[in-house]
């Protein structure tokens, strides 16, 4: 139903200032943002709260102007254009559902606003009613209908309009556990059938992870590391990228030999190769990152000895808190095979994955 | 990297100063959103600020601080001053403690009549002024029903004590409205912890609701003290020998035609209002703990104890049926000859009101105030809208000068309206010659007999409260509602005609009813301004009451009521009381 477009959109050192509220400072709220989103692609703007991600997505939106750079969609400036002329449609955290509408009306409300007309109106909205699984439901009020639904409205309201941007602003942080994973297939679903270029801003990695063909995190209205999920998890640039995707645990190393790409270092009594984000030196200290389920616990008294401080049984994995000198590590057992839960206070030899240890600089 | 960030501030500072620039420029880019802006800024402009200042202006003469001085250095004018202090505190200590008892056993006792008790204690907003003091002198004055007839008294009424009286009956319903909205407000969780942790009903009354309550029980004791010292109907009639500086502006405009005095006694009252106005707005709005936007997440506990339920329920009563009685008074009053001495049934006040030489007033008065209503009501809607949703330079400022069109006793608006447009405004320009660009609109000769200056009076008056509700209610409002539908393509007015607007339709209806009532009752703002060709029904029943016709000014004062009524009847219906908003905050998310 989208064809009438391309939707590539850019950001060209995009910046952001507002003033400090009851001060004489200001805040950069985004900072020297570049982007270029192809047609189609879904891209997940990701990171803490105060990050800048939400920003963004209201200066692509319109309802906030950059203070410099600019915003191209299919190569024309739409800058300072209004956000009602953009071709872009939001959907809101809170939905945001006219209440004093039907789920109809509020479907067809900006086809309205756009003067289509009525008939092909009555058959646009009850097509993307079908789609979104709410035939029939087209003379509720959104207050009489569930959450889930709710949100389902939303974004038949979106999709209705066909817009050559699609914006989500953390459209599923209102939803409960279960609701959220139902609907984050369905939004992948639907986005990759119907193709519509999509910016998805969220503090929930896991969500990113699940519906992006390209994840930003972003740190302090700076784009810290940009791309694809896999490479963002296992190829983290920074302490502050592998802390927030995922957990990470950070071991200090000496690196022993440089060949190219491959880098050799010490770590835990053991000689290894493992990538790095940058390239470090011969004797230089650094930092390892290995994912809890890089680390594996066995009872052998050769390996660096380690302390259980806390077992949790989850059903899915294990997970421990063990102590390793000063250091308190996390190990998650994801071996549905492993039958034996070590308990705590038990001492235990802790090893790695050699392809999953990944180089940081140290500090 | 750090480093690199610093560096970068400093040519953002440039931009920032534009920013400002470019925000205000935003709102020209929206022709219908700056033409509103300037229409509503002209207004305020001419309407509330104009006199204010020109008032003060005029106090300011050589002739005004000679006045000013001898003022301040005279006993008489000194003890008027201490007067009007003294009732100003006095009333508002009485009314914020009736209105929080009946606000405290409307939302957190259980007793019966509760729906009786709400409804009289929301009467005296409809209530013109000298009903309740006229009342209060058949009951309870020298010769008084009460006094003399039952406990055989002969009370002196007039003064302080009756002054006391008669003003915080009339006012404590501010009172109670803000304290039975926070109170409900009060998340019941609260009193569920405090429970929870071992405190006993009278512990939690002492250490969480009241506390909780401080900046509502502040808020109220100013607002009626502003209310009380700005009241000029009551003092008129039961002052006696008790002197305010309202009264006393009256006379030296109504008496002594001396405008300078007049101005210069009004910026001695006006010191006080815009005070505690200041105080209000930035003081007590800000320590607020209670959310009141915030919904409950239960229903509050009720006291079913005996000893706290019926001694509660006696007092609550007790006032209740009092002001019944009152208006009880009026009621019979007009149906009486003279009531307490002939009190032979008639119609014959009746019959002047509507069919003789009061009908006039009541027609005019009416009219003007049809008139007003809708202009006050768009007008706080818009106000609200811009001031709430829109940025741009001076939005606080709009805010605060609209505001002070309540803020600033009725009497020093007159004057300001006498001042400002006693003389038409002019200009000359070349080649076209003398524009006329506002008439003269008040004294003799003035534009449509001075009904124009009542109407503006009337709009002024009576757009804060419609602006101060068009706020609460988009305060409730998410703004991505309003954004949704400008992503879908929606422009700014589509946007406020097909959402905002349905949504704060309740806040619009309690805007209109506002308007019409304030207009329909109000006095001080007007007296000075009424001519012979403009009769207006609360300066007809000051009329009657000072010549002693009391039946006429009872007759009078129940058809106002009725009017009120029937309008608010007719709003009801015409403009629709709910708008669905309500469900979906609580629906939504």
């Amino acid at each position: 139903m989208n064809g009438n477009q391309a939707g590539t959109l850019v950001l060209e050192d995009v910046s952001k200032i507002f003033p400090q509220r009851e001060g004489q400072g200001e805040v950069r709220a985004v900072d020297r943002v570049s982007l270029t989103i192809p047609p189609g692609e879904f891209l997940t703007l990701l990171g803490p709260s105060g990050c800048g991600k939400t920003t963004t997505l209201r200066l692509i939106s319109g309802f906030e102007m950059p203070s410099s750079g600019r915003i191209l969609l299919d190569d024309k400036d739409i800058s300072h254009r209004p956000p009602n002329k953009r071709d872009m449609a939001m959907v809101f955290q809170s939905y945001a559902l006219f209440p004093h509408m039907t789920v109809f009306n509020n479907v067809a409300y900006g086809l309205r606003a756009h003067h289509v007309s009525r008939g092909e109106i009555r058959q646009r909205v009850e097509r993307v009613l079908d789609l979104m699984g709410l035939k029939g439901l087209g003379e509720r009020r959104p207050h009489e209908m569930s959450g889930g639904q709710q949100q389902r409205v939303a974004l038949a309201r979106s999709l209705v309009v066909e817009p050559r941007v699609l914006l989500f602003d953390e459209p599923l942080s209102n939803l409960d556990a279960k609701l959220r994973v139902q609907m984050r297939s369905e939004i992948r679903n639907l986005q990759r059938r119907l193709h519509i270029t999509s910016v998805y801003v969220t503090h929930d990695q896991v969500e990113a992870m699940a519906l992006s063909d390209r994840i930003v995190v972003m740190n302090e209205g700076q784009i810290e590391q940009m791309g694809a999920p896999e490479e963002i998890y296992r190829r983290p640039i920074s302490r502050f990228v592998a802390d927030f995707i995922g957990r990470a645990n950070f071991l200090p190393a000496t690196v022993c030999a440089v060949e190219g790409e491959q880098i050799a270092i010490d770590l835990l009594g053991q000689r290894t190769t493992a990538t790095a984000s940058f390239t470090p030196r011969l004797g230089d200290s650094v930092a390892v990152v290995l994912r809890p389920e890089g680390l594996q616990l066995r009872p052998d008294p050769d390996l660096p000895q380690v302390t259980v401080e806390q077992a949790m049984y989850l059903g899915t994995s294990i997970e421990y808190f063990v102590r390793l000198g000063d250091e308190r590590l996390i190990v998650v057992e994801t071996d549905p095979r492993t039958e034996r839960i070590f308990h705590e206070g038990q001492s235990l030899g802790l090893t790695f994955i050699p392809e999953t240890a990944h180089i940081l600089p140290a500090g | 990297m750090k480093v690199q960030r610093l560096s970068q501030i400093a040519p953002s500072i440039r931009l920032t100063r534009n920013r400002h620039i470019a925000e205000f420029w935003r709102i020209f880019q929206d022709p219908l959103l700056f033409v509103g802006l300037v229409l509503v800024v002209l207004f305020v402009g001419i309407t509330i600020i104009a006199p204010i200042v020109a008032m003060v202006q005029e106090s300011r003469t050589e002739q005004g601080q000679e006045l000013f001085e001898n003022y301040l250095g005279s006993p008489v004018y000194r003890t008027i001053i201490q007067n009007t202090m003294e009732m100003g505190l006095l009333v508002a200590a009485a009314g914020t403690a009736l209105g929080f008892l009946l606000a405290y056993v409307q939302v957190k006792v259980d007793v019966p009549f509760k729906r009786l008790m709400h409804i009289i204690a929301l009467v005296p907003v409809i209530a013109p002024p000298f009903a309740v003091a006229t009342a209060t002198l058949l009951l309870f004055g020298r010769n008084g029903m009460i006094s003399r007839g039952i406990f055989g008294v002969r009370y002196d009424i007039y003064g302080l004590d009756g002054l006391t009286l008669v003003l915080t009956l009339s006012y404590f319903t501010v009172a109670y409205m803000n304290l039975r909205g926070m109170m409900m407000a009060l998340d019941p969780a609260l009193d569920e912890a405090a429970t929870n942790l071992g405190a006993s009903r009278w512990r939690i009354f002492r250490s969480v609701t009241v506390p909780m309550l401080i900046p509502g029980i502040a808020g109220s004791f100013l607002l009626l003290f502003v209310e009380a010292i700005a009241d000029l109907g009551n003092p008129l009639v039961m002052g006696g020998n008790y002197e305010v500086l309202s009264t006393r502006i009256y006379v030296s405009i109504v008496g002594l035609y001396n405008t300078t005095a007049a101005a210069v006694l009004s910026v001695i009252l006006l010191v006080p209002s815009l005070l505690v106005f200041v105080v209000q707005r930035y003081w007590i709005s800000r320590t607020s703990v209670v959310s009141v936007t915030g919904k409950p997440s239960g229903t509050p506990h009720m006291h079913r104890h005996p000893l706290i339920r019926w001694p509660l329920f006696a007092v609550a009563m007790f006032v209740t049926l009092f002001v019944i009685m009152i208006y009880g008074t009026i009621f019979a009053g007009s149906f009486t000859k003279i009531l307490n001495v002939n009190n032979e049934l008639t119609l014959e006040h009746f019959d002047f009101v509507i069919n003789g030489y009061g009908s006039e007033a009541m027609k005019d008065t009416t009219q003007l105030s049809i008139i007003a209503t809708p202009i006050a009501g768009v007008l706080g809607m818009l106000i609200a809208f811009l001031v709430a949703r829109k940025k741009f330079l001076g939005r606080n400022a709009l805010d605060f000068a609209t505001m002070l069109g309540i803020a600033v006793p009725g009497t020093i608006l007159g004057i300001g309206y006498l001042l400002v447009f006693n003389e038409p405004s002019e200009i000359t320009l070349p080649l076209i010659g003398t524009v006329t660009v506002l008439p003269k609109l008040t004294g003799g000769r003035a534009l449509l007999g001075g009904a124009a200056a009542i109407v503006l009076v009337y709009i002024v008056r009576s757009v804060p409260a419609a602006l101060r509700s068009g706020v609460a209610a988009l305060s409730q409002i998410d703004p991505s509602l309003e954004e949704a539908s400008i992503s879908l393509g929606e422009d700014n007015f589509g946007t406020f005609r097909r959402v905002t607007l349905p949504l704060i339709r309740p806040a619009f209806l309690s805007g209109l009813i506002y308007a019409f009532a304030r207009s329909m009752t109000t006095i001080s703002a007007i007296i000075f301004l009424t001519t012979p060709r403009t009769k207006i029904m609360t300066q007809q029943i000051l009329n009657e009451v000072e010549n002693g016709r009391y039946g006429n000014a009872f007759a009078y004062c129940v058809i106002l009521i009725l009017i009120v009524l029937v309008a608010i009847g007719i709003l009801a219906v015409a403009v629709g009381t709910s708008s669905g908003a309500e469900k979906t905050m609580e629906g939504g998310a």
